[in-house]
């Protein structure tokens, strides 16, 4: 048993506007000790998983439809609210991404360290103070005693970001969900505090689940990602095989669409074109059609799974060894990774199937030419 | 809706003015507050606008003999008052003098609070510096005092009373507008258009009086709401139409206070009279807002 | 924050400035001869003759200015054309009932506005929020006088719960002391007469808190359901803290920011009001002798209650100001 299990997690908004499909059905695990990267675009989900696992959905408008939690065996979505709240900050913490207001700007540092403490441990306040002392020499804070009685806004970003991480780990919590902790630093100081976290639960023995758009700092921290798009998990690997063979067309053009200082290969630097779907709307199908080079007819009406890359005896889904699993109906084979697009003779992407006819016309200018061509897979290509 | 459609919360701050006016149009015939709120109003005007077809009698002239009629006597569906005459026409007449010194008085507001807030928006500097001073001073004096002073100072009279009223709203304007002016100099897109050569005049026109005037719609209409009940507080306090004679809705009230026991019904009419077109902008007002502004609704 | 609370008071003397400039002109503008216009129809030769004298009308314009200035810094508001007294004599007997009134006002407006508007942000999606911003609707454009009215009616003449009017029981006769009648009931040592005293004060302080009652609840709400989207209020629930704690302490501490703010533009509101609320109820204070005023054309008496008033808008709006900036760290030690 994993420390976290997710299975089959469904979120949604209810709003004025619809509903909205935020999470999908994710299914994924985090053993003790391990740390998982969470990668994917703005509004893929990222933040929505961690928070329905906190069970923090800003009420009434997110809700859990589906799916099973549970830390340590204990389901979290079942548990009363008294209990869960018990379990925030001292069995699972959170950071998030911006420390300049994610720190009440109208107590003082020590109120809200201690009250973190005293929250959960039956500790007199004098003995929570010395524990908050210790905390912000930890997490590097000079002066901790006399910084302590300091307002958020009289720290820089990096170092409220630094008690952040200081109030999150003061009980030690099994699980640190980190929540883009450093999007919003300064580069040099980002690098510090990525270092920080990772020392820190290191030695704590602390899980974390590192959620980024930053596939440089996932590469750096975790032994696992998993690739996230539109509230689905497309493609999980360890972070050696997921740079080494990204599968997904997703993943693929993730990795294209950032400069890589390893890019010898030549892999040119290419945005991924479009936009993700509107979670307005129920998903059909494969939700990265739209936008994939490699998407074949199915890929319109039908789904993917989550499956293995490769045929495996028995699956495993944390540390090092763990499958390497994606959710592709034509994954793109190792060239077409490398070179960022199908090369495969003669294929072309699937049109959607209801729109043939306006693509193409927007496609060219030579509109009955290319109706009368329409079924012939050559003559589109040549107009590639 | 495409299926690759921009997800709402990207959407660009309004950039075609006639969608974001046509969206907002949309959202207010949806809002059912906002739908209430125009139907007393519609009522109001109506009232205001029909009430010599309405009712048969005369609003000024009444008979002695006929005085204190409770409600519900024939003819005279909410009673007479003390000199005899319809209360229901009273009512009717008293809509005319709210609406007519309501709009006006608020269109003043407009114009001075308006002309006000676009010089200091607009030039910003001493100018604003000058001009904000002196609206903190009329917005030192407060609200109906103001209009106190000011119907004391040049004396009794329907263009006084509107004047005075429109003063009290006038630096309200002026800060709404400046303050949207200032920040919109200061916005993306005007400084974008301004970068690709747009006269000042043009960007004032164009780009930065639509934006402020959302702001400026939902802050009239809740004015709206105040005017009539300021006017009535005029009225109330013997500040009202100098012909004591005038049926307005303020002056009505003055006159019932003795009877309070014996005529109840003088004080409850045009009190709900007032609460009823005061809820009415209010609530448009309200929606408004939520309409122009989504962001606002929860 | 010593240098905040000096900036903050010196720009409040521009407007000061300002008011006295457009109150000058109120009297000395007068469309017409302001004496006679002054005297309306108590107009004599002899009288307008000792009014322009008084006025100093055959002066220049700004050294009639400098003059009524340099009485004002003296604390010399002019005499009541009725009744020959300095202004400012009467003023401090009566500004007491006005005081008392437009207390009492806000702390009926603020004891109830708050929680109202926390009891409607923690229940947005039941009936309860519903309730709450009809109530404030209602409270937003019932004028004082109707409102007041109909709760003399209802409560006074109908039910006989509470007096219809006055300060206290006609009969009852106390020594005017500080003209607070509720201190003064008590230094008499007539508790009877206290609580008859407070019975009078109910209507009218809650026809006139009705508004800020209104403007506050709303204010409130949507404070705390701004503060409640707050990232730190995120964090603050992903620590374990309890629900109550995270309210009280994270969200009220924050949330009472803005309602702070308003509840200083309400005194404003409340003093306008008064004039009013006096009025429907026959209370003894500056706001019906402002009326009383007006139609006797006294009008140095309107001058000077409008400067005062204005004076303690400014300055409770400083006190409020320099108390924000306490409530609030960012600028304590900025
Ligand atoms: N409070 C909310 N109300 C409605 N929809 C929401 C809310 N919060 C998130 N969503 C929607 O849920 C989806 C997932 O959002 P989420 O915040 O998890 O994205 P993310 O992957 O964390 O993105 P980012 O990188 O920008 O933080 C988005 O489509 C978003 O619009
Ligand atoms: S190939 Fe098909 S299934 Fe795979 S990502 Fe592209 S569209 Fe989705
Ligand atoms: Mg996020």
């Amino acid at each position: 048993m994993a420390l976290l299990e997710v299975r089959d997690l469904v979120v949604r908004f209810r709003t004025h506007d619809g509903t909205i499909y935020a999470v999908n059905g994710i299914t994924f695990d985090v053993e003790a000790g391990e740390t998982l990267g969470l990668v994917g675009e703005s509004g893929c989900g990222k933040s929505v998983t961690n928070l329905a696992i906190m069970r923090l959905l800003p009420k009434p408008a997110g809700r859990i439809e589906r799916g099973r939690v549970t830390l340590d065996g204990v389901d979290l979505i079942a548990l009363p609210e008294s209990e869960i709240r018990e379990m925030r900050g001292r069995d699972v913490a959170m950071i998030f991404q911006d420390p300049m207001t994610s720190l009440n700007p109208v107590l003082t540092i020590e109120e809200q360290m201690v009250e973190t403490i005293v929250a959960h441990r039956a500790a007199t306040r004098a003995d929570a103070r010395k524990r908050a002392v210790e905390l912000l020499g930890m997490v590097g804070i000079p002066h901790p005693e006399t910084r302590l009685r300091s307002y958020p806004h009289q720290f820089s970003g990096g170092m409220r970001q630094r008690v952040m991480i200081a109030m999150a780990l003061a009980l030690e919590p099994k699980l640190l969900i980190a929540d883009e902790p450093t999007t919003a630093l300064d580069v040099t100081i980002q690098a510090q505090v990525l270092e920080l976290l990772k020392d820190l639960t290191a030695r704590l023995g602390t899980a974390v689940i590192l959620i980024t758009h930053d596939l440089g700092v996932v590469a750096g921290m975790a032994e696992r990602i998993n690739v996230m798009y539109a509230g689905f998990i497309v493609e999980t690997a360890p972070t050696p095989d997921l740079f080494a063979r990204p599968s997904h067309p997703y993943t693929v053009g993730l990795l294209h669409s950032i400069p890589r200082v390893d890019a010898a290969e030549g892999g040119e630097l290419v945005p991924i074109e479009g936009v993700p779907p509107d979670q307005r709307r129920a998903p059909v199908g494969c939700p990265f059609a739209p936008r994939c080079a490699w998407r074949v007819e199915a890929c319109w009406a039908d789904n993917p799974p989550l499956v293995p890359l490769e045929p495996v005896s028995r699956l495993v889904a944390t540390g090092p060894g763990a499958t390497h699993q994606i959710a592709c109906h034509n994954p793109p084979l190792p060239d077409e990774a490398r070179t960022g697009r199908p090369t495969r003779p003669g294929f072309v992407a699937a049109p959607p199937p209801g729109a043939v006819i306006d693509e193409l016309a927007v496609a060219t200018p030579d509109v009955e030419a290319t109706l009368v061509e329409f079924p012939t897979t050559d003559a589109r290509e040549e107009r590639r | 809706m495409t299926a690759t459609a921009t997800p709402a919360r990207r959407a660009a701050p309004a950039r075609a003015s006639r969608g974001l006016w046509r969206d907002a149009l949309v959202r207010l015939t949806r809002n059912g507050p906002a739908l209430l709120g125009m139907f007393f109003i519609v009522v109001f005007v109506l009232a205001a606008v029909l009430a010599p077809v309405i009712s048969p009698y005369d609003p000024i002239a009444g008979s002695l003999a006929n005085r204190l009629q409770a409600p519900g006597t024939a003819g005279h569906v909410l009673g007479t008052d003390l000199q005899g005459r319809d209360e229901l026409t009273r009512i009717l007449y008293g809509a005319r003098i709210s609406l007519q010194v309501g709009v006006i008085s608020v269109l003043m507001g407009l114009a001075i609070g308006g002309t006000l807030g676009a010089i200091a928006g607009a030039f910003g500097g001493a100018v604003d510096n000058v001009i904000m001073r002196i609206v903190d001073v009329l917005l030192a004096i407060p609200g109906i005092l103001l209009a106190i002073g000011i119907v004391a100072w040049l004396d009794r009279g329907l263009p006084q009373i509107m004047l005075a009223v429109g003063m009290t709203n006038a630096p309200i304007f002026a800060r709404i507008l400046r303050g949207s002016l200032l920040a919109l100099r200061e916005s993306d897109f005007v400084v974008a258009a301004r970068s690709i050569g747009a006269t000042p005049l043009r960007l004032l026109l164009r780009h930065m009086l639509p934006n402020a005037l959302t702001s400026l719609i939902v802050a009239a209409t809740l004015a709206l709401a105040t005017a009539i009940i300021d006017v009535a507080g005029l009225g109330f306090l013997g500040l009202g139409p100098p012909d004591p004679r005038t049926a307005e809705w303020g002056t009505m009230l003055t006159d019932s206070t003795k009877y309070l026991r014996e005529a109840p019904y003088l004080i409850f009419f045009p009190g709900v009279a007032i609460v009823i077109s005061a809820i009415g902008f209010n609530l448009l007002g309200d929606g408004l807002r939520e309409s122009l502004d989504p962001r606002l609704r929860r | 924050m010593a240098k905040y609370i000096v900036r903050r008071i010196l720009s409040a003397i521009p407007v000061l400035f300002g008011l006295s400039i457009v109150l000058f002109s109120f009297i000395h503008l007068l469309p017409g001869d302001p004496a006679a216009a002054l005297l309306g129809q108590h107009a004599t030769p002899e009288l307008t003759a000792k009014i322009r004298q008084q006025l100093g009308l055959d002066q220049p314009l700004y050294v009639q200015y400098l003059q009524y200035l340099t009485q004002l810094l003296h604390g010399d508001l002019g005499k009541s054309v009725i009744n020959n007294r300095p202004v400012i004599t009467d003023f401090a007997t009566r500004f007491p009932g006005t005081v008392e009134l437009t207390l009492a006002a806000l702390l009926f407006a603020v004891g109830i506005g708050i929680p109202l508007g926390r009891f409607a942000a923690r229940h947005t999606q039941g009936w309860q929020d519903g309730v709450v911003t009809v109530i404030s609707l209602f409270g937003i454009s019932i004028p004082i006088f109707v409102l007041g009215l109909t709760l003399q009616y209802v409560l006074s003449v109908q039910l006989h719960w509470l007096p219809t009017s006055g300060r206290l029981d006609p009969r009852t006769t106390i020594p005017s002391v500080t003209n607070f009648m509720l201190i003064d009931t008590l230094l008499a040592g007539r508790p009877d007469a206290f609580v008859d005293a407070l019975r009078h004060l109910i209507l009218p302080a809650i026809a006139l808190g009705s508004i800020p009652l209104a403007i506050i609840t709303r204010i409130t709400r949507a404070s705390v359901l701004d503060v409640n989207n707050e990232d730190y209020v995120r964090t603050a629930r992903a620590k374990g803290l309890t629900e109550r704690r995270v309210d009280d302490r994270h969200i009220m501490r924050n949330a009472w920011l803005p309602v702070v703010t308003v509840i200083g533009l309400q005194v404003g509101g409340l003093l306008a009001g008064a004039v009013i609320t006096e009025t429907v109820f026959s209370w003894n204070g500056v706001g019906r002798w402002v009326v009383e005023a007006i139609q006797d054309h006294d009008y140095f008496v309107v001058q000077s209650s409008i400067l005062i008033f204005a004076f303690i808008f400014l300055a409770v709006n400083l006190i409020v100001d320099i108390g924000y900036a306490y409530l609030n760290p960012r600028i304590r030690y900025a």
